[in-house]
């Protein structure tokens, strides 16, 4: 499994300040990354910087061992899918249209989908269990129905690594839970590398490989999960008294505010 | 990709909801309307033709009446024709206009692209300018300035998703139709004082001349369009959203942008100004057949070319031998229709 990200001391300021900076980050195929941080600490910038909509004043961000400046757009939608924490449709389009729609970097302009293009659909909607809600229009489908289709949406793009941004931030608990079961087997079976931006730090906590938890701009530690949710690294990063103990069936961290 | 429970269920595989055929099948269904709808009007005005002269004449046979010869090929085809290439842009401007502002409500007309077209054609009759290329030309800039307008008083920070930019374009219609007026008013132009009529739309002037100007240029626009078709699809699930799907955002808008507008301004350079063609019309082409630009681009065009032929008949007739400007129909017919559309969809498209 080799590195298929790797971001070198990258910077990136919106103007004044710096939402980024001295960033080092890799990531390997197959491996489930969280990253954690209050709002503001440039969680959502770094996605971007990674999908190319922003580029990094400093520093380099490689992609399979090429800077992403080297990649055109559709080149890098082959690579990288992003599932942006946000969409609404004010288009009446179906579910499976959706989902079509993550075939549009391997099509030329006049080409229609064909044979492979509809079974990598096929397996994008089977892998997140939206096959029955093929035919439905998206606007219809609940939160986690829609946060499912665009999670398939970007597996049609048969990314090498997939970019999360709080996909779970507006569901009920059994569909965060359904989230992050489906990322953990996307990342172990199927060999995907996926980061994931989540507030929900518990459950990230018990699904993730490794753990990134930045701090205006700078990761301010990073490890297994064990070692980067500690009482004293969210007292520091989100300046809010916790404790921390593990979850008593799972054994993983367990954040109680006090 | 591939494993995830492989070996669970059989691998069945599933059809593409559009297949060339389809858009093939849908299209010649539509050719044949807007057949239909050319042989209806042909065979209705002012001047009886019945259906046996029509046949006659188009198979050349020697009992062909001379007058009814007049009618049909000097009178009524250079306008249906002309009806049919304004109509066929006019819709095929509102659809791109809606996806790339996604906003169903947008349209050539309400966006002032029309008027500003029109306001170029009337500096360039004032400048003497000749309707080869002078005049086409100058439609082309006004259409490009409402446009530019638009984007730059409708845009905020969230991006173009609101109702401001309706709201810009009417303001700029009002002020592109008030120098227009003032055009119209203190020249001495003698050409310029027909166009009063022109103002609200007019079909009864058209020469075949002018659809050969606006027709190759419509048939490539076509073309470049139908390959940004993918392109809009993705563009209407958000700007964002379609650059992490790889689409050049920027390049594919600009392209549309300039396409549309050569061929508003064209277009409005002859009709004048016809308004809501572009919502009706791509309204009802999402209703039957869903929001895949692909579709929705021919179906939109050729229903906007049988409807507006229709109108352009109805105008005719209607209180004949008197006519109305086309313009007055598709008003009449529109702005109730816009009115509908705001009540029940908002400015936002979720077909419930």
């Amino acid at each position: 499994m080799g590195k298929v990200l790797k971001l070198r001391k990258v910077g990136f300021s919106y103007g004044q300040t710096w939402a980024l900076r001295e960033l080092a980050f890799s990531l390997q195929s197959g491996e489930l990354v969280g990253i954690l941080g209050p709002n503001g600490s440039g969680k959502s910038t770094l996605l971007k910087v990674v999908d190319g909509i922003l580029s990094a004043q400093e520093g380099e961000v490689l992609l399979k061992g090429l800077p992403i400046s080297a990649y055109s757009r559709s080149d890098l939608a082959r690579e990288v899918a992003m599932v942006a924490q946000e969409s609404h449709f004010r288009f009446s389009f179906s579910v499976l249209e959706i989902v079509l729609m993550g075939r549009f970097p391997y099509l030329s302009r006049f080409q229609f989908e064909g044979r492979h293009d509809m079974d990598v659909v096929f397996e994008a909607l089977r892998a997140t269990h939206c096959l029955e809600l093929m035919e439905r229009p998206i606007h219809e489908l609940s939160g986690g129905e829609k946060q499912r289709v665009l999670i398939a949406r970007a597996l049609a793009q048969e990314p090498t690594v997939m970019l999360l941004d709080e996909p779970t931030s507006f569901l009920d608990l059994r569909y965060k839970r359904e989230i992050f079961d489906l990322l953990w087997l996307l990342a172990h079976n199927t060999g995907l590398g996926v980061v994931v931006v989540s507030h929900d730090i518990d459950l990230a906590a018990r699904y993730c490989d490794r753990m990134v938890m930045l701090k205006e701009g700078r990761i301010y530690s990073t490890g297994p999960p064990e070692e980067v949710i500690t009482a004293s690294n969210i007292a520091a990063v989100y300046g809010c008294e916790v404790t921390v103990d593990n979850n008593p069936t799972t054994q993983s961290p367990r954040v109680s505010i006090v | 990709m591939g494993g995830i429970g492989s070996n669970i269920m059989p691998r069945t595989t599933i059809k593409r909801p559009l297949a060339p055929m389809k858009l093939i099948r849908i299209s010649l269904i539509l050719c044949l309307f807007l057949f239909l709808v050319i042989v209806f009007s042909l065979l209705l005005g002012t001047a009886k033709v019945s259906m046996n002269q029509l046949w006659c004449l188009f198979v050349g046979s020697p009992k062909a009446n001379e007058m009814v010869k007049l009618i049909v090929f000097k009178i009524r085809l250079p306008r249906i024709v002309l009806a049919g290439i304004t109509g066929f842009s006019l819709s095929l401007g509102g659809v791109v206009f809606q996806a790339l502002l996604r906003n169903p409500l947008a349209d050539p007309f309400i966006l002032g692209v029309s008027s500003g077209g029109a306001l170029g054609a009337v500096i360039g009759i004032i400048l003497g300018l000749g309707f080869g290329l002078g005049i086409p030309l100058m439609s082309f800039a006004g259409a490009l300035l409402a446009i530019y307008l638009v984007l730059v008083m409708g845009r905020r920070k969230i991006g173009m998703e609101s109702s401001t930019i309706l709201l810009a374009g009417v303001i700029i219609n009002a002020f592109f139709t008030s120098i227009i007026m003032f055009f119209i008013a203190t020249s001495a132009n003698d050409r310029l004082h027909t166009m009063l009529f022109w103002l609200y739309g007019d079909l009864s002037q058209s020469l075949y001349s002018q659809s050969l100007v606006i027709g190759p240029v419509l048939f490539i626009g076509f073309i470049i369009l139908f390959g940004l078709a993918r392109h809009l699809n993705v563009i209407t699930a958000g700007e964002e959203t379609a650059l992490h799907l790889g689409v050049n955002v920027e390049r594919a808008k600009m392209i549309c942008f300039l396409v549309v507008s050569l061929i508003i301004g064209l277009v409005v350079s002859f009709s004048g100004l016809i308004g809501f063609v572009g919502l009706i019309v791509p309204h009802l082409g999402r209703m039957a057949f869903g929001s895949d630009h692909r579709v929705l681009l021919p179906v939109s065009s050729l229903g906007g070319a049988v409807f507006l032929i229709a109108a352009d008949t109805i105008a005719r007739t209607v209180i004949s031998p008197s006519e109305l400007p086309v313009g007055v129909i598709t008003a009449f017919i529109g702005a109730p229709f816009f009115v509908y559309l705001l009540k029940t969809r908002g400015s936002g498209w979720a077909r419930s």
